[in-house]
């Protein structure tokens, strides 16, 4: 069995406590071994980061890819703004993202000669979270102070649609032309069903609330995303729009850069990847029969990551999140939205978060975002005191102290979660690249499971993910090589 | 119902009085007085919108010495009016409207049938939009549009309007899209079916 895997260190972060609080990680317990994820699944594609030169590999794979790309449309006066989100800098550290935009800035300025290029980087719930990054990575510096952190409460514009009138944010559109900065992750699978999943920001992180709003109480769950699509294919976007560039995403890491003048083009390739990387992973969790869960990454409670997915998948994970046959996964704002005040949910055929769940351990995870239904379903052991008080002075948390119960260290959680639940099964949310942290009775078990998952994956599951998407991955095949 | 146990302080020294704390306060506590913000002390429900945007960093949240709740009760109306409104909006009284808060849609309607003709009043006295900020403005307007209210704007950017729902898209659209995972119909059917689902809780006796 394997070592550990380093975890994500913590990052000081309003949002978070501070790093000096957060005593021991839960790697930490020589019960814990880390299974590599190319043990489980050979066949996931080689990574470029983490690795040797990782950084220099994403840059070069930026220069490469966007050699392709046409950027004819921006003048050497043009204003150029590029258009980040978040989630990026939650990436494998944060660094690969960053250098991304950085990359993006330098061709562009080669490309077309225009020095006014600008980033504006979207948020989610936490307003000032993209002003941190930008600190952090030196951003600021590096768009000679034309760097800004922009919020879905900051002054918009009406963007008119197909469906009707959407609005997004003043300072997304603010330049003569829009570059869209994204990754593949799959991340929200629960909210976009990787349904479009290269289009969202246009719905969220570059969205006014009205239109956020929209998605998650308008749209329903499967057409939730339509948001996206419809704010994108309008008339104002696309008269600005240039192209995008994105870091390609698979549970061991980053294995490219993809850009494209044409984002469904793009969109149709990550969704194939999307299903297939990911997938398996997130079956394989599904198969996970009882567990005690460890929270130990800078990140929100749905958001933390283990083997390249979070938190939130895990607890959808009893119900296939990427087959569009089942209505409503056990968690999304949807679900949390139908359930009564006497916590039964009004939708009977709810499924309930996965079963296999016994106990949380809460050991570093973030604020700054409605989480109270995940401790009001499932136990949950919050470590340390200050990490308590965050949450109970949280706006978005009123509830998730009166749920949780509280340990002084983390010792004692564990303790008390493995008496407590009776099981030795423990899976990490840490971060940690390549692999997963987890108990040895648990590395058995996804030993034991990975071969038929990977055989339902490929010969079952996948072809029927993919047709529900209307994707022929032959077609798109020949229309790759085409553009090569 | 929400628990207000912060209170947003303002740094005089360092507030530029650019207002833009004033057009972002979901219930309206933040005016620029001579220059200077000035916290509303009933109608501050702590959202922490103002301390998170200020370009200056000059406010912060602080304890208030008494905390209190605001919340309306359901029963104070007819119930009968509630479900009727709620129907009009295609939303079941009892789903939630804010998942912050924890409020759901008939403390709302109830809000709105006790006088509540904007957003801004609904939050005042429910305490929605007073968590993330972000998510539950839809429900608002459209309740608000159910019980045939036209919402007067504010002067800032707290909203803009009532934006389209999933009955609003055209059979010209979900014949385009429903190929590529838009599962427009289904999902009308399960949110209708929601919405018609009455209060139940006896086993099988769900719709």
């Amino acid at each position: 069995m394997n070592k550990v895997l380093n975890p994500i260190p913590p990052r000081r972060s309003q949002y978070g406590v501070d790093p000096g609080f957060v005593k021991k990680r839960m790697a930490e317990y020589p019960e814990m071994k880390a299974i590599y994820l190319r043990e489980l699944f050979p066949e996931l594609p080689q990574v470029i980061f983490p690795g040797e030169n990782g950084l220099d590999k994403v840059r070069q794979a930026v220069h490469k890819e966007l050699e392709k790309v046409d950027m004819s449309m921006i003048g050497p006066e043009d204003s150029v703004n590029i258009c980040a989100s978040h989630h990026g800098f939650t990436l494998v550290g944060g660094e690969p993202y960053a250098e991304l935009l950085k990359a993006i800035k330098d061709v562009i300025e080669e490309k077309t000669g225009t020095k006014n290029i600008r980033l504006r980087a979207g948020v989610g719930l936490r307003f000032r979270e993209t002003e941190e990054y930008i600190k952090s990575f030196g951003l600021d510096e590096y768009f000679a102070g034309k760097a800004k952190g922009v919020a879905p409460v900051d002054e918009g514009i009406p963007i008119e649609t197909e469906i009707g009138t959407l609005y997004g944010l003043k300072s997304i559109y603010d330049a003569d032309w829009i570059v869209h900065a994204h990754n593949s992750d799959v991340r929200e699978v629960h909210f976009h069903r990787q349904v479009d999943r290269a289009v969202k920001p246009f719905a969220m992180s570059y969205a006014r609330i009205d239109t956020r709003s929209t998605y998650h109480h308008n749209l329903g769950p499967r057409g939730a995303n339509f948001t996206a699509r419809a704010i994108f294919s309008s008339d104002f976007v696309q008269s600005k729009f240039a192209f995008t560039a994105i870091l390609e995403m698979s549970p061991l890491g980053i294995i490219g850069v993809d850009a494209d003048n044409d984002l469904y083009s793009l969109n149709d390739r990550i969704t194939v990847s999307g299903c297939q990387n990911y997938g398996k992973v997130m079956t394989l969790l599904g198969e996970i029969d009882e567990c005690i869960v460890g929270l130990d990454f800078p990140c929100p409670v749905p958001y933390v990551f283990a083997g390249g997915v979070i938190y939130a998948n895990f607890v959808g994970a009893n119900v296939d999140l990427f087959d569009l046959d089942n209505p409503l996964p056990p968690y999304t704002w949807y679900t949390e939205a139908f359930y009564d005040s006497k916590g039964k949910p009004l939708f009977k055929e709810t499924p309930p978060p996965n079963p296999a769940i016994k106990m949380v351990v809460h050991n570093y995870a973030w604020a700054g975002y409605p989480s109270a239904f995940f401790s009001e379903h499932i136990p949950t052991i919050v470590v340390g005191e200050k990490q308590a008080n965050l949450f109970r002075e949280d706006p978005q948390n009123l509830s998730y102290m009166k749920h949780s119960v509280f340990a002084e260290s983390l010792d004692a959680a564990m303790a008390f979660a493995y008496r407590g639940t009776g099981t030795d099964k423990v899976i990490v949310f840490d971060g940690a690249a390549g692999g997963i942290n987890v108990s040895k009775s648990l590395y058995e078990l996804l030993k034991v499971k990975a071969p038929e998952v990977k055989t339902r994956v490929d010969e079952k599951l996948f072809s029927k993910w993919l047709k529900q998407r209307g994707i022929n991955p032959e077609e798109l095949n020949k229309k790759n090589e085409k553009c090569r | 119902m929400r628990l207000v146990k912060m209170i947003a302080q303002v740094d005089m020294d360092g507030c530029i009085g650019c207002k833009i704390c004033e057009r972002i306060c979901p219930t309206l506590a933040m005016e620029v007085v001579e220059g200077k913000a000035k916290v509303n002390f009933e109608l501050c429900l702590s959202c922490g919108n103002c301390q998170q945007r200020c370009p200056e960093e000059a406010i912060k949240m602080v304890k208030r010495e008494k905390p209190f709740t605001v919340f309306v009760d359901p029963e104070q109306v007819d119930k009968k009016e509630i479900e009727r409104i709620c129907a009009r909006a295609k939303m079941n009284p009892e789903q939630l409207a804010c998942y912050c808060t924890e409020t759901r849609v008939k403390e709302v309607v109830a809000a709105i049938l006790l006088g509540a003709d904007t957003p801004e009043k609904i939050s005042q006295k429910t305490g929605i939009r007073t968590g993330c900020k972000v998510e539950c403005i839809q429900p608002a307007l459209r309740l608000l549009e159910a019980a045939d209210i036209k919402p007067e704007r504010p002067e800032g950017y707290q909203w803009y309007g009532r934006t389209p729902t999933i009955w609003d898209i055209t059979d010209e659209i979900k014949e385009l899209y429903s190929g590529r995972g838009f599962y427009f119909d289904a999902d009308i059917e399960l949110l209708e079916k929601i919405a018609r689902q009455k209060e139940n809780h006896e086993e099988g006796k769900n719709e």
